[in-house]
C-alpha cells in the first residue's frame, strides 16, 4: 500500500504552471526515484507534499489519510519527513543538537511513542557516519556533510515517508556510493518509505524500484530504472543518449 | 450633511497625506527590503527645516519648498541608505528594524538639539488662512487642495513608475531576486538609493503638508508618530500595492475625522481614541493579513552570531555582578544607587528581549509598554497598606506578571502567523496605544451598569510604593539594588538554563529555519506564542520594580521612544547574551541619562551653553549613533569585548595585576582617600589597558582571537562554504 500518495497536483506561480496533473505514489520499503532537468517542479512538488506550499488542485495523501488542507507541522506528525536542497539547517547549533532537536520536537507531538532522544541521536550519528563532526558548528562543515545532517535529522522524527532532495550532490564517488547503501538499509531495516530526487543518475538506477520522470511539470514517464533508462522521451528530455 | 462633508474633505485631505507618506515607506520597503521606521523623523525633520527656513530666515515659500523636498531630503535619504543601510543585507530582521530606529532616535535629538524644544514654532497653511473657496457649501483651503492634489498626483506617478517605466519594474525585481537582476545588468544598489531618495521627499512632504493641517503646532515627537501613523496604511497594501496604500491612507483619514465630528464631546476618551486609531487599525489589518508563506531562509545567512555560556559560567558571572553591585553600595550615595536601581530593573526588562529576540528570533518593539500595563494592574490591585507604610504585595506582582502575560498573548497571537517584521509592527502598535490611549486615560469614568467610578491612569502619575516580597522590604534604596541586581541574575541565569533547555533548542531551530522546524512537526505559532507570554511576563515583572524605583510615573515613562531606546540599546549591547541586556539595560537607564544631566550641570555652572551644552546634546544623539553602526557589527558589543578579554586567561599575572590594581582603587574610594569619579576612572583605565599589557607580554595568547570567537564579527568562515554552494545551486537552477 502506498504510504504517499499525490494525485493529480496542479501548480502555478503567477501565470507560469509549474506543476500540471502530476500523480504519483511512494510505497513502504522501497525508494522511489524523481528525475528530470532542472526546473522541472521536482522541488516544488516536495514543497506540496510536505505543506509548504499549497496546490492549485490535487490530493495529498500521507499514510491512508487526506492532508491537502493541512500545514507543515501536521503533515510532519502524520509521518512525513524531508531534506533540503538549499539547505535549512538549524545554523547556530551544533550538528549533534541539529538532531537532538529534532528527536525533541518529536516528543512534544507523538507523546505516547516517546524516544529516548540521547540514545536516539548517538544511534542516528553513528548510523549515518558523523561520528567525527557530531560536536562542530553545523555551518562550519561542507555542503555534502551538511546534506547528511539534514537527512539524520528527518530520520529522528520516525518519519514514515521521507522525502530527499539531492542528498548527495556535492558527494565524492565513495561518499555516494556509502549513502546508497544507507538508503537501502532504511528501507530493509525500517520499512521506510523515500522518495528521492537526485541528478546522480547511478544513485538513482543503483538503489531506486521506481523512477518518476518530471518535464516542465509533467511527468512523462515512470517505472523500474531500466524501463526509463530506455524510454526515448526521457533520453531526450533528461539523460541524454548513453 | 454639512457636517458630514467637512468633515470628509478634512478626512480625504489627511488621508491623502498619509497615503504619500506610506507610499515612500512601501517604496523603501520593495526596493530594498528595509522597513523605515524613521519615516516619521524625516518628516519631522524636514517640517522643521522649511519652517527654519520659511519662518525663521523669513525665504520664499518656492526656494523653501523646493530646498527642502527636491534637494535635502532625498539627499538625506539617498545617504542614509548609502551610508547605512546597504551594509544590512546578510543581518537579521531585527537588526534592520533596531538601525532604522537607531536613525529615528538620532533624527529625534539632532531636531531637539538644534531647536530648541521649550520654544514655540507654528506653520501656516501655504497662502495663508484666508486663502480658500467653497465646494457644495464648504470651506476648503488651498493648502488642502494641494494636499490632495498632491496625494493624487503621487499616487498615479508612482503607480506608473512601477508598472510602465523599466526603473519601476527593475524596482520591484529587486527584492524578489537581486541576483538575478543584477545576472540581467539591473543595478540594484542605485535603485535602492535612488528609491530611498524619493521616499525622503515623500516623507518632506508629508511633513510640510501635514503640519498646518493638523493644527500648525512643531512638535518632535507629534510629528514623528503621525507619519509613523502611515504603516497602518502601507500595511493595507501589504508593502506592495500602492493603490491599497492609498485607499487604507483615504479609510485612516476619514474614519479619524468622523470620530472628531460624531463621537460625543461627553466621552472623555473620545480625543484620544482619535489619535490612536491609526494603530487600532494597523492591529486590525494585521489580524486579517492572510497567512504568511514559510519560506526558506533564503541564500542569506545572517552574520549574528552568539555562543551559549555553560551553567557554570552563567553561575560565575552572576555572582561576580552581584558582589560588584554590592561592593559598589560601599561607596555611593543614594540618588547614585536610585539611579543605577533604575538602569537595572531596565536591564531585566531587556532581559525579556534577550529571551524573545536572541533566542526564538521574534521581535517586540514595545517591551516598556508591557511593563506599564503591569504597573497599572499592580497599582490598582497589588497594593496593600496606606501612605509610608504603602507596598506591593507578592500576590500583586505575580497577578501584573500574569495579567502582563496573557495580554502579550492576546497582542502578538494575530501576528505569530506572519513574518517578524508584522509582529514587531503589531508591538509598535500596542505600545503607541498604551500611551496614547491606556496612559492618557487620567479623567475618571463611571462604568455603566456598575456605576463604579474608575480611571485608568488617574491624575496623570501614579505613585508605586516599593515592593515587599516576604522579609525583604525594599523600602531603602540600597535593598532595593541589590534585590533587583540578584532578580537579574536569577532571571538572567533562567534563561541560560531555558537556552540550553529542549526548548532553547526549539527556539532556536524555528529562529534558524522556520520552514525546517515546521517540517519537523514543530507548531511554530504554538511555540511563538508560548515564548512571547514570557517574554512579556519578564517585561512586566520589570515593568513594575522600574515603576518602583521611579517612585512615581507618568506617561513620559512609557512613552514609545523608551521602548525603541531600549530595544536598540540591547541589540546594540549584544541581543543573544544576557551581559547584553545588562549593558543596554544600564545605558538606557542610567548611562546617557547620567552623562547627559552631568553634561547639563556642567553647562549650568558655566554660565549655560558653551562646550558643555554641546556635551551634553552630544550625549543624547550618541545612543543613535551607537545603534546606526549596528550594520558593522550585528551581533552587538558582548561578542566583541569576549573576543578581546578572552585569551586573557592565558596571561594569569597580568589579569592578577588588574584584579589588584582595581581592588586597591576600589579600597582608596572606600577609605574615602579618593572620590568616585577616581574610581571610574582607575577602572577605564585598567579596562583598556589589560589587553594592551596582555598582549605585549604573551603575544602569542591573543593570535587565537578569531579561533575563539568565530564569526564575532561576520569574518568569511566555512559558513561561506555552504552559502555559496547554495548560490551556486540556485543560478543553476535556471533553465538551460
Amino acid at each position: 500500500m502506498p504510504v504517499l500518495e499525490v494525485s493529480r497536483i496542479s501548480m502555478a506561480f503567477g501565470g507560469v504552471h509549474v506543476l500540471s496533473e502530476v500523480s504519483l505514489s511512494v510505497t513502504a520499503g522501497g525508494v522511489t526515484g524523481l528525475i528530470g532537468p532542472n526546473g522541472a517542479g521536482k522541488t516544488t512538488l516536495f514543497n506540496v507534499v510536505s505543506g509548504l506550499l499549497e496546490p492549485r488542485s490535487g490530493q495529498v495523501m500521507i499514510d491512508g489519510h487526506d492532508v491537502t488542507g493541512a500545514g507543515p507541522a501536521a503533515r510532519a506528525r502524520r509521518g512525513v519527513a524531508r531534506t533540503y536542497q538549499r539547505l535549512e539547517l538549524f545554523t547556530s547549533l551544533s550538528v549533534r543538537d541539529n538532531i537532538r532537536v529534532a528527536g525533541e520536537i518529536r516528543n512534544t507531538w507523538e507523546r505516547r511513542g516517546r524516544i529516548d532522544v540521547a540514545t536516539e541521536t548517538d544511534r542516528t550519528i553513528e548510523m549515518v557516519g558523523l561520528g567525527d563532526v557530531a560536536e562542530r558548528e553545523v555551518s562550519t562543515l561542507p555542503t555534502a556533510r551538511a546534506r547528511v545532517v539534514e537527512v539524520a535529522r528527518a530520520l529522528m522524527i520516525q518519519p514514515k515517508v521521507l522525502l530527499l532532495d539531492e542528498p548527495a550532490s556535492g558527494q565524492t564517488e565513495e561518499e555516494t556510493a556509502a549513502f546508497g547503501q544507507l538508503l537501502r538499509k532504511l528501507v530493509d531495516e525500517r520499512g521506510l518509505a523515500i522518495c528521492l530526487v537526485e541528478h546522480d543518475v547511478n544513485l538513482v538506477m543503483g538503489s531506486c524500484e521506481l523512477i518518476y520522470v518530471l518535464d516542465y511539470g509533467e511527468i512523462i514517464a515512470s517505472g523500474p530504472p531500466e524501463q526509463v533508462r530506455r524510454d526515448p522521451t526521457v533520453v531526450n528530455a533528461y539523460l541524454g543518449a548513453p | 450633511m454639512h457636517l458630514f462633508l467637512e468633515y470628509t474633505i478634512l478626512g480625504l485631505v489627511t488621508g491623502a497625506v498619509y497615503g504619500i507618506a506610506a507610499s515612500g515607506l512601501v517604496l523603501t520597503y520593495t526596493t530594498s527590503g528595509i522597513f523605515n521606521f524613521a519615516q516619521g523623523a524625516i518628516a519631522m525633520l524636514a517640517a522643521f527645516t522649511y519652517w527654519q527656513f520659511r519662518y525663521g530666515w523669513n525665504w520664499p515659500a518656492p526656494l523653501a519648498l523646493f530646498l527642502v523636498i527636491v534637494v535635502l531630503a532625498p539627499l538625506l535619504g539617498a545617504v542614509l541608505y548609502g551610508g547605512i543601510m546597504r551594509g544590512l543585507r546578510e543581518t537579521a530582521d531585527v537588526t534592520k528594524i533596531v538601525v532604522t530606529i537607531g536613525v529615528m532616535l538620532g533624527l529625534i535629538a539632532l531636531a531637539q538639539w538644534i531647536w530648541n524644544p521649550t520654544v514655540a514654532r507654528t506653520d501656516d497653511l501655504f497662502f495663508g488662512n484666508a486663502a480658500k473657496f467653497q465646494v457644495l457649501g464648504v470651506y476648503v483651503t488651498d493648502h488642502e487642495a494641494i494636499a490632495l492634489g498632491c496625494g493624487v498626483l503621487i499616487a498615479v506617478g508612482i503607480r506608473f513608475l512601477f508598472t510602465s517605466t523599466r526603473t519601476g519594474v527593475a524596482m520591484r525585481a529587486v527584492v524578489d531576486n537581486r541576483a538575478l537582476l543584477e545576472f540581467n545588468g539591473g543595478r540594484p544598489e542605485r535603485l535602492a538609493a535612488f528609491s530611498w531618495a524619493i521616499g525622503g521627499a515623500l516623507a518632506a512632504l508629508a511633513g510640510i503638508l501635514i503640519t498646518p493641517i493638523s493644527g500648525g503646532t512643531l512638535d518632535v515627537h507629534v510629528l514623528t508618530l503621525l507619519v509613523l501613523d502611515s504603516i497602518a496604511a502601507a500595511m493595507f497594501g501589504r508593502l506592495r500595492s500602492i493603490w491599497r496604500t492609498f485607499a487604507g491612507a483615504l479609510v485612516l483619514g476619514l474614519a479619524g475625522n468622523y470620530v472628531l465630528a460624531y463621537f460625543p464631546t461627553s466621552w472623555s476618551w473620545a480625543s484620544d481614541f482619535r489619535i490612536a486609531l491609526p494603530m487600532i487599525v494597523l492591529f486590525i489589518v494585521l489580524w486579517v493579513l492572510p497567512q504568511d508563506r514559510l519560506r526558506g531562509t533564503t541564500l542569506l545567512r545572517t552574520r549574528e552570531r552568539f555562543t551559549v555560556p555553560t551553567m557554570g559560567s552563567a553561575v560565575t558571572w552572576g555572582v561576580i555582578l552581584v558582589l560588584v553591585v554590592l561592593a559598589l553600595e560601599q561607596i555611593m550615595g543614594t540618588n547614585d544607587m536610585s539611579a543605577l536601581s533604575i538602569g537595572m530593573t531596565y536591564a531585566i526588562i531587556a532581559l525579556s528581549l534577550t529571551l524573545l529576540t536572541g533566542y526564538a528570533g521574534e521581535i517586540n518593539l514595545a517591551p516598556v509598554s508591557f511593563g506599564a500595563i503591569a504597573t497599572i494592574i499592580v497599582f490598582h490591585l497589588g497594593l496593600s497598606g496606606t501612605g509610608l507604610n504603602q507596598r506591593i504585595t507578592p500576590l500583586g506582582l505575580l497577578l501584573g506578571v500574569v495579567v502582563t502575560a496573557l495580554v502579550g498573548g492576546l497582542i502578538a497571537l494575530p501576528a505569530l502567523r506572519l513574518r517578524g517584521l508584522y509582529l514587531a509592527l503589531a508591538t509598535l502598535a500596542f505600545g503607541v496605544f498604551v500611551s496614547d490611549m491606556i496612559i492618557a486615560d487620567i479623567s475618571p469614568h463611571v462604568l455603566p451598569i456598575f456605576h463604579v467610578h474608575f480611571s485608568i491612569f488617574t491624575n496623570g502619575t501614579l505613585d508605586i510604593p516599593p515592593p515587599k516580597l516576604g522579609p525583604i522590604d525594599l523600602r531603602s534604596t540600597k535593598t532595593f539594588l541589590t534585590t533587583a541586581v540578584c532578580i537579574f541574575v536569577l532571571v538572567g541565569i533562567g534563561l541560560v538554563a531555558l537556552r540550553r533547555s529542549s526548548y532553547g533548542r526549539r527556539l532556536t531551530a524555528m529562529k534558524d529555519s522556520p520552514a525546517a522546524a515546521a517540517t519537523l512537526g514543530q507548531n511554530l505559532v504554538k511555540l511563538k506564542l508560548s515564548v512571547f507570554m514570557l517574554s512579556a511576563a519578564i517585561a512586566g515583572l520589570g515593568g513594575v520594580l522600574l515603576s518602583a524605583a521611579s517612585v512615581s510615573v507618568s506617561n513620559t515613562t512609557f512613552i514609545i521612544f523608551v521602548s525603541l531606546a531600549l530595544v536598540m540599546l540591547t541589540v546594540v549591547g549584544g541581543i543573544g547574551n544576557v551581559a547584553g541586556a545588562l549593558i543596554g539595560g544600564i545605558l538606557a537607564g542610567t548611562g546617557f541619562e547620567a552623562l547627559t544631566t552631568t553634561f547639563q550641570n556642567l553647562s549650568l555652572g558655566h554660565g549655560g551653553g558653551g562646550l558643555w551644552n554641546v556635551m551634553a546634546n552630544l550625549a543624547l544623539v550618541t545612543p543613535a549613533l551607537i545603534g546606526v553602526s549596528l550594520g558593522r557589527s550585528p551581533s552587538g558589543a558582548v561578542p566583541d569585548i569576549v573576543a578581546n578579554y578572552r585569551p586573557l586567561w592565558g596571561v594569569k599575572p597580568v589579569l592578577a595585576a588588574g584584579v589588584m590594581a582595581e581592588t586597591v582603587a576600589y579600597l582608596l574610594v572606600l577609605t574615602k582617600v579618593m572620590g568616585n569619579w577616581w574610581l571610574a576612572l582607575a577602572t577605564a583605565i585598567i579596562a583598556l589597558a589589560l589587553p594592551v599589557v596582555g598582549k605585549a607580554v604573551r603575544p602569542d595568547a591573543f593570535r587565537s582571537v578569531p579561533v575563539a570567537v568565530p564569526n564575532a564579527r561576520g569574518q568569511p568562515t566555512p559558513v561561506v562554504a555552504v552559502g555559496s554552494a547554495k548560490a551556486v545551486e540556485g543560478g543553476a537552477n535556471a533553465r538551460p
